[in-house]
């Protein structure tokens, strides 16, 4: 955040004003206060501003330049950016790769590429300024043409896996860039005329597939022709090994100064089996892992990798496939919801690592969060129902990825039905797999990871055909609201649509959502900057080694 | 001779054919064509991307003429986009759009592109093979002194409290799996909170924090006693304890014949009994059963490498079937149908050369 201190005036928006205000009130947290006041087109110091707060120092150490550092990750093969459907697929090409803007760990954004955005009252035009200065990697200069370029990639649906398309519906037409919908006012200006409104827009393109890529380029591989603007360029990268990063000594680098510490970055592929991670670790061949879960981030604690932990909205979707029978039936959903307290779930499924979620996907954490009502459990209650809806004999299957955690929490779900009388059994597929049919099974339960914003989950998962819809579940009143929540800047009048959205959720059974993971990652003590990110983020142009 | 050697080799040939069709036709079910879709181009793709991605990329035709592309005795699939790019299976390896409609598979000498490691199944293959013969190496070194010398000192006296010490300990060994001794070695001796490492780090007799590595990724650039003992030692006493048993069975008979007796009565001492007329007979059979047991070391190869993630050949293997790339499992199980035949062929022909009544028949 230094680099901006000098640079920013305090751009004063309406509703960013508002936000303001609703913090001073202890309407919002922090958090909430400056994800939304971000979104909208401030800067982090001028929304810190607002707060009548200075903008923390980035940190107390001074970063020590030089060093190699080797992280646990998986290095997957490579492919087009926008159709990344893996976080580390985009955290080893984050040395060169660059975004348009960043969400941070404290769940504000910051703009990297372009130097700040505003977004019309209404969210339906946003302007996009290009930070100057900046220049790739071969000499060119960035322009607002190559965002303009960036943009239309991401449109175009044509391409198999394509998922930036599903987060730019409302600049698209036909599965590709509307026409008009993306204006070059000037070298540094882009202006985007959206067709409905959205919120989440300026959000989506801190997203990972968002990577920003030469104009030059065409191939599947970014690796191969590593034409970025960062300070990093590629050594090697072989799927299933590893790959390493080095320093890019031949170019000039926007933020020079503020990133880029290390050296050289060495990632390793140890495979899927947490226990060769540690045994790296106790060998001293690793100074950090990506991800530990469960027991696995105590046995790191005990040999010396202290753990850090991210609040997230990423959650596991116990869900019903309305296309299957009988989850066809609102009142087995409701009755197999009734069965499973979900405070139980998250002891015994994960830990107790994390926060209790309230079957309706929209976290506390999101700016848009809405308290309903406390649900209660009701194991006698929820078997009257399913004795009612004539199901009381029906053999229920409930399937999940070989994972320990998932697997565990679905045993906890399975349980507590079985204890309530309801016959349920229990399928556990390997990964390999699972995946193929994720959005097709009748009652299985999917890994989501985390969305700045309430409304993008609902928009990509439950909203009537959406491309990531594994409920079917389709609701005309639902699908309205949430299109309605889309276009609304104003926190507490979203809050009040989500509010009936959330019931909505609830009332259609639409699935058992238990808890809101925490995630953890475990790094030696003399790695720094590398805490965990609530979207697994893998920023080594900030980590430093001491 | 030469008859026997081209009837091996023929053999070869067909057993390498029909297990490429085997796998051939296993990989290629829809299922595991959709998995290969899905890990290659977005793994929450829909079905009728899934669809248009098998067609783009040449898995639309039938089973039969793909694996003849592949062997190379049909033209690699062409196929012309509307905007007029050219792609197949040939423009791919070859890397020039020239090269559309020719043949190009195993007999032309390409081993095809491998999904799971965006690279040429040659290359591959050729550098987890090497990875591999250093660690095979090492192996044999270990492995089969050790079984001798076991299996000759337990022989010398049958039913001596060496022989049952010695054999015990065979028999252990050979009984307990790769995937059960390596797990051990792991606490044991690579674990900086549990085994013995923590006490000897606490007497001082230690510099790191463990004993040896748990993981022998680093043995990639430069193989230390540290980080590669585990898997060695791991493959090697499985192998060790069956190579120990047979020599040990092989030695007892000798020690039984005629001649040792004749020797005995004539006074001539035990240990040159031992050392100059049982055991160059002693050999004979261990010498086979060594060779045998190399395409069965391939098994402990795998899970060894898997366990301390080595990227050799047994690796490779691995990734492959758990990636179900195509290429690469067909070329690896060409590569195990070599090792399995040349390792046989060699004990043939090794076993005429050190059996004088089989040489003079």
């Amino acid at each position: 955040m230094k680099d901006l201190h000098a640079k920013r005036e305090a751009v004063r928006h309406p509703v960013a004003e508002m936000y303001a205000r609703e913090h001073a009130a202890r309407k919002l947290d922090r958090r909430e206060f400056l994800t939304r006041a971000t979104a909208l087109g401030l800067a982090v110091p001028a929304a810190y501003g607002l707060l009548g707060l200075a903008a923390p120092e980035a940190s107390a150490q001074e970063p020590q330049m030089g060093g190699t550092l080797r992280m646990q990750m998986a290095i997957k093969a490579q492919r087009d950016p926008r159709t990344w459907d893996w976080s580390e697929l985009a955290n080893a090409c984050r040395g060169w790769l660059e975004y348009l803007v960043d969400y941070q760990r404290d769940g504000s954004l910051q703009p990297v590429l372009l130097e700040s955005w505003e977004a019309s009252d209404d969210a339906t035009t946003y302007t996009l300024h290009v930070r100057p200065g900046v220049t790739w990697n071969n000499g060119d200069a960035f322009t607002a043409s190559d965002v303009a370029h960036n943009i239309e990639r991401w449109c175009d649906a044509s391409v198999e896996g394509n998922s930036m398309a599903s987060r730019m519906g409302s600049l698209m037409e036909d599965d590709a860039l509307r026409d008009g919908a993306v204006e070059v006012v000037d070298d540094l200006t882009v202006r985007l005329n959206l067709s409905s409104p959205d919120i989440a827009l300026i959000v989506s393109m801190a997203d990972y597939p968002a990577a920003i890529v030469h104009p030059s380029f065409t191939g599947d591989d970014p690796v191969a022709n590593p034409i970025g603007t960062g300070p990093y360029l590629p050594v090697s990268y072989d799927p299933g090994i590893g790959a390493v990063v080095e320093r890019n000594t031949d170019h000039t680098w926007w933020n020079e100064g503020n990133g880029a510490y290390l050296d050289r970055i060495e990632f390793i592929d140890l495979g899927t089996d947490p226990a060769s991670w540690i045994a790296a670790a106790e060998a001293g061949e690793i100074d950090l892992n990506y991800q530990a879960q469960g027991d696995i981030i105590d046995i790191f604690d005990a040999i010396g990798y202290p753990r850090s932990e991210a609040v997230t909205a990423a959650t596991i979707a116990v869900r019903f496939n309305q296309d299957n029978e009988p989850y066809d039936n609102k009142d087995v959903r409701l009755a197999l919801q009734k069965a499973v307290n979900n405070a139980i779930v998250l002891e015994l499924g994960y830990n107790d690592l994390g926060t209790v979620a309230e079957n309706h996907h929209v976290c506390p954490i999101h700016p848009e969060y809405a308290e309903l009502p406390p649900i209660e459990s009701d194991a006698s209650a929820a078997m009257a129902r399913l004795e009612e809806a004539g199901h009381a004999e029906t053999e229920f299957e409930l399937i999940s990825i070989d994972e320990p955690w998932q697997a565990e929490t679905c045993d906890a779900v399975a349980a507590q039905m079985r204890d309530a009388g309801i016959n349920i059994s229990r399928t556990i597929l390997p990964g390999a797999t699972f995946w193929n049919d994720w959005t097709k099974y009748p009652f299985s339960a999917t890994e989501w990871n985390m969305r700045p914003l309430g409304v993008q989950v609902l928009n990509l998962a439950y909203r009537t055909g959406g491309p990531w819809n594994e409920t079917a579940f389709s609701n005309e009143e639902f699908d309205s609201l949430l299109d309605e929540a889309n276009g609304i800047a104003d926190a507490d009048a979203r809050s009040e649509v989500m509010a009936r959205i959330e019931t909505i959720m609830q009332e259609e059974g639409v699935l058992i959502q238990p808890y809101w993971r925490s995630i953890f990652r475990n790094a030696a003590e003399n790695v720094h900057g590398a805490e965990m990110h609530p979207t697994f983020v893998v920023d080594y142009v900030k980590y430093w080694k001491s | 001779m030469l008859l026997f050697l081209l009837r091996r080799i023929g053999l070869m040939l067909v057993t390498a054919l029909c297990l490429t069709f085997v796998v051939f036709a296993l990989t290629n079910m829809p299922a595991k064509l959709e998995t290969l879709a899905k890990t290659q181009a977005g793994s929450r793709m829909s079905d009728a991307e899934v669809a248009s991605w098998l067609d783009r990329n040449g898995y639309g035709e039938p089973l039969v003429m793909r694996y003849g592309e592949w062997l190379g005795v049909w033209p690699g699939w062409v196929r012309e986009d509307e905007d007029g790019t050219v792609t197949g299976r040939c423009v791919t390896l070859r890397d020039t759009p020239e090269a559309a409609g020719e043949r190009c598979g195993l007999l032309q000498g390409d081993w095809g592109f491998s999904t799971r490691f965006r690279a040429d199944v040659a290359d591959v293959i050729t550098a987890r093979l090497g990875a591999t013969g250093l660690l095979m190496m090492w192996v044999l070194i270990v492995m089969v002194p050790m079984a001798l010398i076991v299996g000759v000192l337990a022989g010398m006296r049958e039913g001596s409290r060496t022989d049952r010490t010695l054999s015990t300990f065979a028999i252990a060994s050979t009984a307990t799996p790769e995937y059960v001794s390596g797990v051990l070695f792991i606490a044991l001796l690579a674990s900086s909170t549990v085994g013995i490492s923590p006490i000897l780090a606490e007497w001082g007799w230690i510099d790191g924090r463990v004993l040896f590595q748990g993981n022998a990724r680093s043995a990639m650039d430069n193989i230390t006693l540290s980080n590669f003992t585990l898997p060695v030692l791991t493959i090697a006493l499985y192998g060790m304890g069956y190579v120990a048993r047979i020599t040990r069975a092989s030695m007892t008979e000798v020690m039984t014949q005629q001649y040792i007796r004749t020797a005995r009565l004539k006074g001539v001492s035990f240990s040159k009994i031992v050392l100059r007329h049982a055991l160059r007979n002693a050999l004979i059979a261990p010498f086979t059963v060594i060779m045998l047991q190399i395409p069965w070391l391939l098994n402990g190869v795998v899970i060894s490498e898997v366990l301390f993630s080595y990227p050799g050949f047994g690796w490779t293997l691995y990734e492959a079937a758990v990636n179900n790339d195509i290429e690469l499992l067909l070329a690896s199980s060409v590569v195990a149908v070599v090792v399995v035949l040349v390792t046989q062929l060699i004990s043939d022909i090794g076993y005429v050369y050190l059996n004088p009544r089989i040489r003079i028949s």
